[in-house]
């Protein structure tokens, strides 16, 4: 894999967090000796990936998405394991790497405040050394792709989130990076401005050729911009490859929907279901039951043998589902 | 260090806008920063009377106050107080991103605020100097020495605060020492009292440590208070002092960005 553009081995992070009771007493003993106890955020992570692909990067509150970016980004050092993003080594931190690269932090705002948003891009335009026919002829093209022409001289402190949005998006793309970090770009938006924001994403990803990684909550945004996705449990690679797949491989459980005769016996079903099996729609006309994977083909023959079937489908659970069942349990 | 001027002047003139709309905040502070100076100027000025006090007159003390409350505003490091902020709510995070040193972006803000807060202490000043009578004892020299001696305690002074400042990346609370540094320039820069008004320790003090050469230094440069061979020692001081400290900082930044957590998103 010497051709990646992101190659990731064995990476670690464990913080040293200090350890406290709350209470005075606890505050003043802890003046004398602190004490430690560290925290593996991530653990021996290991991946590549290829120039101008876009992966997706989910797993549950904690789970180490956002610490493995900021080690790519340069922001953290780990404590162990290597990686090369674009031939360099991010924490080295060097400004030509840190030319290449760009991050958008959904929760953290790269704009200045009190100045409009077309000041920021001059400011960074300078930082980055772009020509001022270049950044004009950018921001002129970004602009006018996310229709916030009207926007660029308002303070930033007058825009609205969604607004706002835009905006890192289009500072963050000033300089034409060839990687480039999306932290939750669309924490916090509305269904359409999401939709609007996904839409550039893939545009830019489609234009640029620029390699991305993307962290949501949003299963929308992973659905749609990523057809790769890693996902990080408990700072481990739980699973690494198309989003399609992943219910196949992960989901423990498969989903029949049937729909059953009703001039023939339909109230008694209930007491006909096999053991195992959870029922998650009771409308007859669109019975929707939960059974374990291993079982479905049994599952299927018994149901199809006892009661008055119509209309027969298996299917996979949505992604959401499978994706809170792995949140859940502690590992798979 | 990541040097890129561009960058950084770009940013200072960016931040200077931003600020010039809250101008009445940093008239406020400037303020603030104003009234020690200005009480110590009047009690020993009152103390000398008729007479001098530690060879100075009342008409040279007021000339050395008003000169310190010039140099005090202009090499008084504001910004180095928000760095420790920057740092605990993660907000370096997105300096870091930037193929430029954070410490362009404190520097901005500092020289901005210089700007923003001296068009108020400026016309004081004068006013000041107008009511009260100064003696000032102009030499060439004097004159010629004092920007130097600004710059170099302007320089000192920030990139000292800023290293300390820097601790923030260990203790969550290290701008107490920021406090401390203050306490020690009040005392030992020439502020509470002139530097020929100090006992002797305090004196030997105040000649050995760098706090003197980041306030006092400059006001006694322009007041004269200095024969030659002290004007060349005080300038060897702060030219070694400031080299300490560029190590100091040098050391503070390296081994602080290998111990930053990145806190927040």
């Amino acid at each position: 894999m010497n051709n990646a553009h992101i190659e990731v081995q064995n990476l670690s992070k464990t913080y040293r967090v200090p350890q406290r009771q709350s209470g005075l007493g606890a505050a003043l003993r802890s003046l004398a000796r602190r004490e430690y106890t560290e925290v593996t955020a991530v653990s021996h992570l290991s991946f590549a990936i290829q120039p101008g692909e876009m992966v997706g990067f989910i797993g549950p509150n904690g789970a180490g998405k956002t610490t493995t970016l900021k080690m790519l980004a340069g922001l953290l050092h780990p404590s162990g394991g290597t990686a090369v993003v674009a031939g360099y080594t991010p924490w080295e931190r060097r400004p030509e790497y840190l030319r290449r690269i760009s991050m958008v932090l959904g929760n953290k705002s790269q704009m200045l405040w009190d100045i409009p948003p077309l000041d920021t891009f001059h400011v960074l335009g300078e930082i980055y050394g772009i020509t001022p026919t270049d950044l004009q002829q950018t921001v002129e093209e970004l602009t006018a792709v996310l229709d916030m022409g009207d926007l660029l001289t308002k303070p930033v402190r007058n825009l609205s989130l969604g607004e706002r949005m835009k905006c890192e998006l289009v500072a963050a793309l000033l300089h034409r990076p060839s990687v480039l970090f999306l932290d939750e770009p669309t924490l916090g938006l509305d269904v359409s401005m999401q939709r609007r924001l996904r839409q550039f994403i893939a545009d830019t990803n489609r234009r640029t050729g620029a390699t991305m990684i993307l962290t949501s909550h949003y299963m929308a945004d992973v659905a749609e911009l990523c057809p790769r996705v890693v996902l990080i449990h408990q700072g481990r690679l739980l699973y690494d490859g198309l989003l399609g797949q992943l219910s196949d491989q992960l989901a423990p459980f498969k989903l029949i929907r049937l729909a059953l005769d009703r001039a023939n016996g339909e109230g008694e079903w209930r007491h006909r279901l096999p053991e195992g099996t959870a029922v998650l729609d009771p409308d007859p006309a669109n019975l929707t039951l939960r059974v374990p994977r291993r079982e479905t083909s049994a599952i299927t023959a018994y149901l199809l043998n006892t009661l008055p079937v119509v209309d027969l489908s298996v299917e996979n659970p949505p992604l959401e589902a499978v994706i809170d069942q792995i949140y859940q349990e502690a590992a798979v | 260090m990541n040097t890129n001027h561009q960058g950084g002047l770009a940013l200072m003139r960016a931040t200077w806008l931003s600020w010039m709309q809250h101008r009445s905040f940093f008239f406020i502070l400037a303020f603030g920063w104003m009234m020690q100076p200005l009480i110590f100027m009047f009690v020993w000025a009152t103390a000398a009377g008729d007479q001098t006090v530690g060879g100075l007159t009342r008409g040279e003390i007021v000339a050395y106050y008003l000169t310190l409350i010039l140099v005090n505003q202009i090499t008084y490091s504001q910004t180095n107080w928000t760095v420790g902020d920057l740092i605990r709510g993660g907000d370096m995070n997105r300096l870091l991103l930037l193929p430029m040193s954070p410490l362009y972006n404190t520097l901005a803000a500092e020289l901005a605020g210089k700007v923003v807060y001296l068009t108020f202490v400026l016309p004081i000043t004068v006013g000041l100097a107008l009511l009260l009578k100064p003696e000032f004892n102009l030499t060439a020299v004097s004159l010629i020495a004092f920007l130097p001696a600004l710059l170099l305690a302007w320089l000192l002074r920030f990139l000292w605060g800023y290293a300390l400042a820097l601790l923030a990346f260990w203790a969550a609370r290290a701008d107490a020492l920021l406090a401390v540094q203050d306490a020690l320039v009040f005392l030992l820069a020439g502020q509470a009292a002139p530097m020929l008004l100090l006992p002797p320790l305090l004196r030997t003090l105040a000649v050995i440590l760098p706090f003197r050469y980041m306030v006092g230094f400059p006001a006694e440069v322009l007041t004269g208070q200095l024969d030659a061979a002290q004007l060349a020692f005080g300038f060897a001081m702060q030219i070694g002092w400031l080299a300490v400290t560029v190590l100091l900082y040098q050391l503070m930044w390296r081994r602080g960005v290998r111990q930053y957590t990145a806190v927040g998103g």
